[in-house]
């Protein structure tokens, strides 16, 4: 296979975006008819990749060359004319049109120029599902009607639509049931025996093992290591791959707690059908602990739900031995709860109000009288919560929007510390965080931690849990599969146990 | 106005001789409940063969549009051989044609129809010609004669030549007359019509001059802000025409807070409230011309005439004729009684 | 791979932000980019009036009679601001404010006299805006569909209060409110309603959580309710205040005209959105002032005078009215990527 000229070869790919050097000199080679596998964690350039060859970005530096000759993809329909197709984590389909028209969007076979010949494209889109192994979708529905498994598979006969040379699939299994990902698997093995090359992109490592051909790790933006062989590589050199670190932070000193005061927060049995399992967790004044596990793997789901943003499927959850009201987040807040979401710009800040507007948003009817602002207290206090975190600048009356992503992330601790709140919910407090600013978050909030607040910290950066929490529980698939002190564990083994599920001895 | 009110004769229907009987009753604030006529029919009151009239007009959202309605009704009920199948009433097109197509179904023996839009709807018109069902178009015209046997309504150019007719000759003597217009809303030709007329009357006064004209639409909201913008805008003028007596009760409040009354007021279509004003003569409104909604009744003696195959009572002809078009009368002080009972809310 | 250290505490000096720009600059820099640009707007209508009609446009009396165009429409724009604020629209205002009128001018509300017309007036606003603010709190449904609905049916039963007839008050009280006789120190009562309308509005929305709540609402739903607010029961507030406004402006048009009729407030819903946007709150929500939608009120009812003073016709006027929605959007626009 080796000996055959490359399909694509990637050299020296670069792309930055404001802050971010996403992609740092990746070179990446496909084989015609081979299924090369991505790997790296959250972060470390895949999707900037796929974007890149699927012409959605354009790199700084770098070539390309498709069929050895060099090409630039300015545009997706670019990628698309010369045989590259992507299928995206979220699909992207009309729903409100039918598998056929969806199939043939943007390219709709026409008679006389443009009037749409519904009944070819029809046709052709029956033959394009039976040959996916599914002839029971009709090429009529609404894509709106499918189940997320068929609709992968209308996405998928949109990208055979075409004279497709490459396909790219981000993480195509993940919405799948397991009999679904044998079809998948079946599909994929077609297509390359049909000469097809599949970039396929996943977490879980036994999929790579059954299917892939060779791996390519990126971490930080850059390819570790290119070409492996996919079935023999083992696992801990994979896993070494992907967790090796440049940057080392410097995490704030855990200090010893002889005996911690009463929980303060306590949670019992809470479920979220489909979400993730039953769940329990106490959380002491004091005490940082932290949910470890790759993306859906229930961890945000988990702290919305005790946060009250989600509504519980079964269990409870208890601030002081008092039992919020499920699925309200004012009772949540009102008992002391606090969420830095992960999202911040979508579900956290007002990014056209001021920083003190942001900080005080959650205690205004500290600063109201009958409804009436004390406008000038409202700006000192939160000049005061601002300082505590040292936010920079030191101005509280700029828009929020200015501030780096750090210091956006400190406006929002800044809200919870000045409503007094008792238990911090943090989820990924340091995405969109450039290196330095992180230590300094970190030492925030072990601070908080030290100051008697409860910190329940998510992160998919396994350092990032193990050195800023006491206690560490690993999930997957919204399960929790290991609990222990974050002393008693270290990197790989976290890596081993969000991706096989069974505790490596 | 001898001359108006002799010709009125030729017109059935509109022109009330008999009306002035029941007067008295109608000019306390008390409606009756039969928004009355007059009495005399087109064809004659003998009973005939029974009629089914299909009656369809638009959303009676306007005084007017809802006395036609009235008129219809009242008119129908007087008839022991009429039975009346009316609609809802829309202004939507679409929907109006859906309700004409059900009454064709119906197998009404005639069709009135006060089509939302004249142009739009001439196809239904057609059809029902086509099905055998004749046709009385009710004021607003349809494209083609083909779509009607008869087609009955007002007379928008001749209500503006009426309007300024009667002003004309109130400030024949003055020197540098000014006359002012608001207008109803723009957009409808009925408008522009009814504008034509008044300019082509006022230049047979070399005397007067149109100072200025804006157009409202019809409502009392905009009758009111758009009279005293006209107001603040000529701090002297002789004579004002306005088309339509349901914005008129904006202009005059616009009139009364702006502390005016050095000019005459002619007002249109022929609102009760006009023409109790006209009567009490205390105010700058002196007269309306009027677009009677009465000639839906005249449309329901057309259909029954036509339904039972009879001509018009005082013409010679046996059939009734293809086109009526009314006479937009002056009611002022002196003749003001005799048209209290058709005047709308 | 993970070090501990102690974390490092920031001793750096600070400087107060509570000091330093003094008060003129704090003025000019709180008057933004986009008031001063609709106040310079104003002031060229103003010019170009008193050019051409200098007799008839600089009067006392034409400045009352814009001011009292004014009001009526402003009222309804101050409630719209706050619903398009938090990210809503309401579409149903003129309806409401026709029905108001018209349910405020029966002959059966008419016999409890002043009184009974303006608590009639404002119980029907209120009443509306609930109906809305419920569908849109808590039925969940869009703003758009549900202000469409209550158009829709605000309108039809207006209609069929009136059933299409003009209701003339003879309430002598109301009819001499609105007549040159009530002017207090030459300033027509309707034009204090507005005032005060809009002082309140810019206080409860500038000064009170409330308006905090609302800002938040419309500027990032999701944040306002994960911070703790009850963003269902601060919509609900929102169209109640937009009925209020409608029940207040319905009053104020009942008084103005001497009369109700169902289609009062025709087209209100689009020229309070006009005037709003143009006045630079972004139809996004998040952010607006009252005192710029003020001056799009303004800015339009003074357009209008100006042309009748000259004797425009309607045509004429659209055309300008929508070149200056579009000028004042694209402005908008320009002032906002500058800043």
């Amino acid at each position: 296979m080796a000996s055959e000229p490359p399909l694509l070869t990637m050299s020296g790919i670069t792309k930055s975006f404001p802050g971010v050097r996403a992609l740092d000199g990746v070179d990446l080679d496909v084989q015609p008819g081979e299924v090369h596998c991505l790997l790296g964690q959250n972060g470390a350039g895949k999707s900037t990749l796929i974007k890149v060859l699927a012409g959605a970005h354009q790199p700084d530096s770098g070539t390309i060359n498709w069929r050895g000759a060099p090409v630039t993809l300015r545009s997706p329909i670019a990628a698309m004319r010369l045989g590259i197709a992507t299928i995206y984590q979220e699909l992207d389909l009309v729903e409100g049109l039918s598998v056929a028209e969806n199939v043939y969007l943007g390219h709709e076979p026409t008679a006389a120029g443009f009037v749409v010949r519904r009944k070819g494209a029809r046709a052709s889109t029956a033959a394009l599902l039976k040959r996916l192994g599914h002839p029971e979708i009709d090429p009529a529905r609404l894509v709106g009607d499918l189940s997320a498994a068929h609709q992968q598979i209308v996405s998928m006969a949109r990208a055979l639509s075409h004279d497709v040379r490459l396909i790219v699939m981000d993480e195509p299994s993940a919405a799948l049931d397991p009999d679904e990902v044998d079809n998948l698997f079946r599909i994929v093995g077609d297509l390359t025996a049909d000469g097809v090359a599949v970039i396929y992109i996943s977490h879980r490592l036994e999929e790579i093992r059954r299917i892939g051909d060779r791996v390519t790790v990126l971490k930080d933006g850059r390819a570790v290591a290119g070409g492996l062989p996919a079935k023999s590589t083992p696992t801990r050199e994979v896993v070494a791959l992907m967790t090796g670190r440049n940057v080392e932070y410097v995490f704030p000193e855990r200090p010893v707690h002889d005996a911690l005061p009463d929980p303060v927060l306590e949670v019992k049995g809470l479920a979220r059908e489909g979400e993730f399992a039953p769940l329990d967790l106490t959380l002491r004044p004091g005490e940082i602990v932290g949910l470890a596990g790759l993306v859906g793997s229930g961890r945000s789901e988990i702290l919305e739900t005790i946060y009250g943003a989600r509504k519980p499927t079964a269990g409870q959850v208890l601030v002081e031995g008092r039992r919020l009201k499920p699925g309200s987040v004012r009772d949540a807040v009102r008992a002391g709860l606090g969420l830095a979401p992960e999202e911040r710009k979508a579900q956290a800040l007002l990014m056209l109000e001021s920083v003190t507007r942001n900080v005080s948003v959650s205690s205004m009817s500290r600063f109201s009288y009958g409804g009436w602002l004390d406008r000038s207290g409202e700006r000192e206090a939160a000049l005061k919560a601002t300082r505590e975190l040292s936010l920079r600048p030191d101005n509280p009356s700029v828009p929020v929007r200015t501030l780096s992503g750090g210091n956006q992330q400190k406006a929002v601790l800044a809200r919870w510390l000045l409503r007094g709140c008792r238990v911090l919910l943090l989820d990924e407090p340091t995405r969109g965080v450039d290196v330095g600013a992180r230590a300094e978050l970190y030492a925030v909030i072990r601070r908080l931690a030290d100051e008697g607040l409860a910190v329940l910290l998510v992160s998919s950066e396994v350092p990032e849990v193990l050195g800023l929490a006491d206690r560490v529980l690993v999930l997957r698939e919204g399960q929790v599969v290991h609990t222990a002190p974050a002393q008693e564990l270290d990197e790989p083994r976290v890596l081993d146990l969000v991706m096989e599920g069974t505790p490596a001895s | 106005m001898p001359e108006f009110t002799s010709r009125r004769g030729l017109l059935f229907g509109t022109a009330a001789v008999g009306a002035g009987a029941f007067l008295t009753g109608c000019t306390s604030n008390e409606s009756s409940d039969e928004p009355a006529s007059n009495d005399q029919p087109a064809a004659d009151d003998k009973p005939g063969k029974q009629v089914t009239i299909g009656f369809a007009g638009p959303q009676a959202d306007h005084g007017w549009l809802n006395a036609i309605n009235e008129n219809a009704k009242s008119r129908a009920k007087k008839y022991k051989d009429v039975t009346l199948e009316i609609t809802e009433g829309s202004n939507d097109t679409a929907a109006q044609i859906g309700q004409i197509e059900t009454l064709i179904n119906k197998k009404v023996d005639v069709l009135v129809i006060l089509p939302a839009d004249g142009k739009a709807l001439t196809q239904i018109g057609l059809q029902a010609m086509r099905a055998d069902i004749p046709v009385v178009n009710l004021d607003r015209i349809f494209n083609s004669p083909q779509a009607y046997r008869c087609w009955i309504g007002g007379d928008n150019y001749g209500m503006g030549l009426n309007a300024g007719h009667y002003i004309g000759e109130k400030l024949k003597d003055k020197k540098n007359a000014r006359v002012i217009e608001l207008a109803g809303l723009d957009n409808l030709e009925l408008t522009q019509q009814r504008t034509q007329g008044f300019d082509a009357a006022l230049k047979n006064y070399p005397n007067i001059k149109k100072v200025a004209r804006q157009a409202a639409d019809f409502t009392v909201e905009s009758g009111q802000a758009k009279m005293s913008q006209l107001l603040q805008a000529q701090s002297n003028f002789d004579a004002l025409w306005n088309h339509d007596d349901d914005q008129g009760v904006g202009a005059l409040r616009a009139i009364d807070q702006a502390g005016r009354d050095d000019f005459l007021m002619v007002g249109g279509a022929g609102a009760l409230s006009a023409f109790q004003a006209i009567k009490a003569d205390d105010g700058v409104l002196k007269a309306t011309v009027l677009y009677p909604p009465t000639m839906a009744a005249s449309a329901i003696d057309l259909a029954r005439a036509l339904g039972q195959g009879k001509g018009v009572g005082g013409l010679a002809e046996f059939e009734i004729p293809a086109s009526l078009t009314l006479y937009s009368a002056v009611v002022d002080k002196e003749n003001v009684d005799q048209y209290m009972s058709t005047g709308f809310k | 791979m993970t070090q501990h250290a102690s974390p490092p505490r920031d001793d750096t000096p600070k400087m107060s932000p509570m000091e330093g720009p003094s008060p003129w600059r704090a003025l000019t820099a709180r008057a933004d980019v986009r008031t001063l640009s609709l106040l310079g707007v104003l002031a060229a209508l103003i010019i170009i009036g008193g050019i051409t009609k200098p007799d008839q446009f600089l009067d006392t009396r034409n400045l009352q009679l814009v001011l009292t165009q004014a009001s009526v429409i402003g009222v309804v724009t101050v409630g719209m601001t706050f619903v398009i604020v938090s990210g809503g629209i309401d579409l149903s205002v003129g309806a409401i404010v026709a029905l108001a009128s018209v349910w405020a001018t029966t002959v059966a509300t008419q016999e409890f006299g002043f009184l009974g017309i303006l608590f009639t007036s404002v119980i029907v606003g209120v009443g509306c805006g609930l109906v809305n603010g419920m569908l849109i709190a808590y039925g969940a449904m869009v703003p758009f569909i549900a202000t469409l609905a209550m158009l829709a049916s605000a309108r039809g039963l207006a209609l069929q209060i009136t059933d299409g007839s003009t209701q003339v008050v003879t309430v002598q009280s109301v009819l001499d409110l609105g007549g040159r006789d009530s002017y207090i120190l030459g300033i027509p009562p309707l034009v204090m309603v507005f005032a005060v309308v809009t002082v309140i509005g810019w206080l409860l929305l500038n000064r009170t959580t409330f308006g905090r709540r609302t800002v938040a609402v419309g500027g990032n739903a999701e944040a306002a309710r994960l911070a703790g607010i009850d963003v269902r029961r601060q919509r609900l507030y929102l169209y109640l205040l937009s009925g209020l406004c409608c029940g207040i402006a319905a009053f104020l048009l009942v008084v103005l005209s001497g009369s109700g009729q169902n289609t009062n407030g025709n087209l209100y819903e689009l020229d309070a959105i006009a005037a709003a946007i143009i006045g630079g709150t972004l139809l996004s929500g998040g952010r607006g002032t009252i005192v710029g939608s003020v001056l799009g009120v303004l800015i339009f009812t003074t357009i209008t005078n100006i042309f009748a003073l000259n004797n425009l016709q309607s045509d004429v006027q659209q055309i300008a009215k929508g070149a200056i929605i579009v000028a004042a959007v694209l402005v908008q626009r320009r002032t906002a990527h500058t800043t």
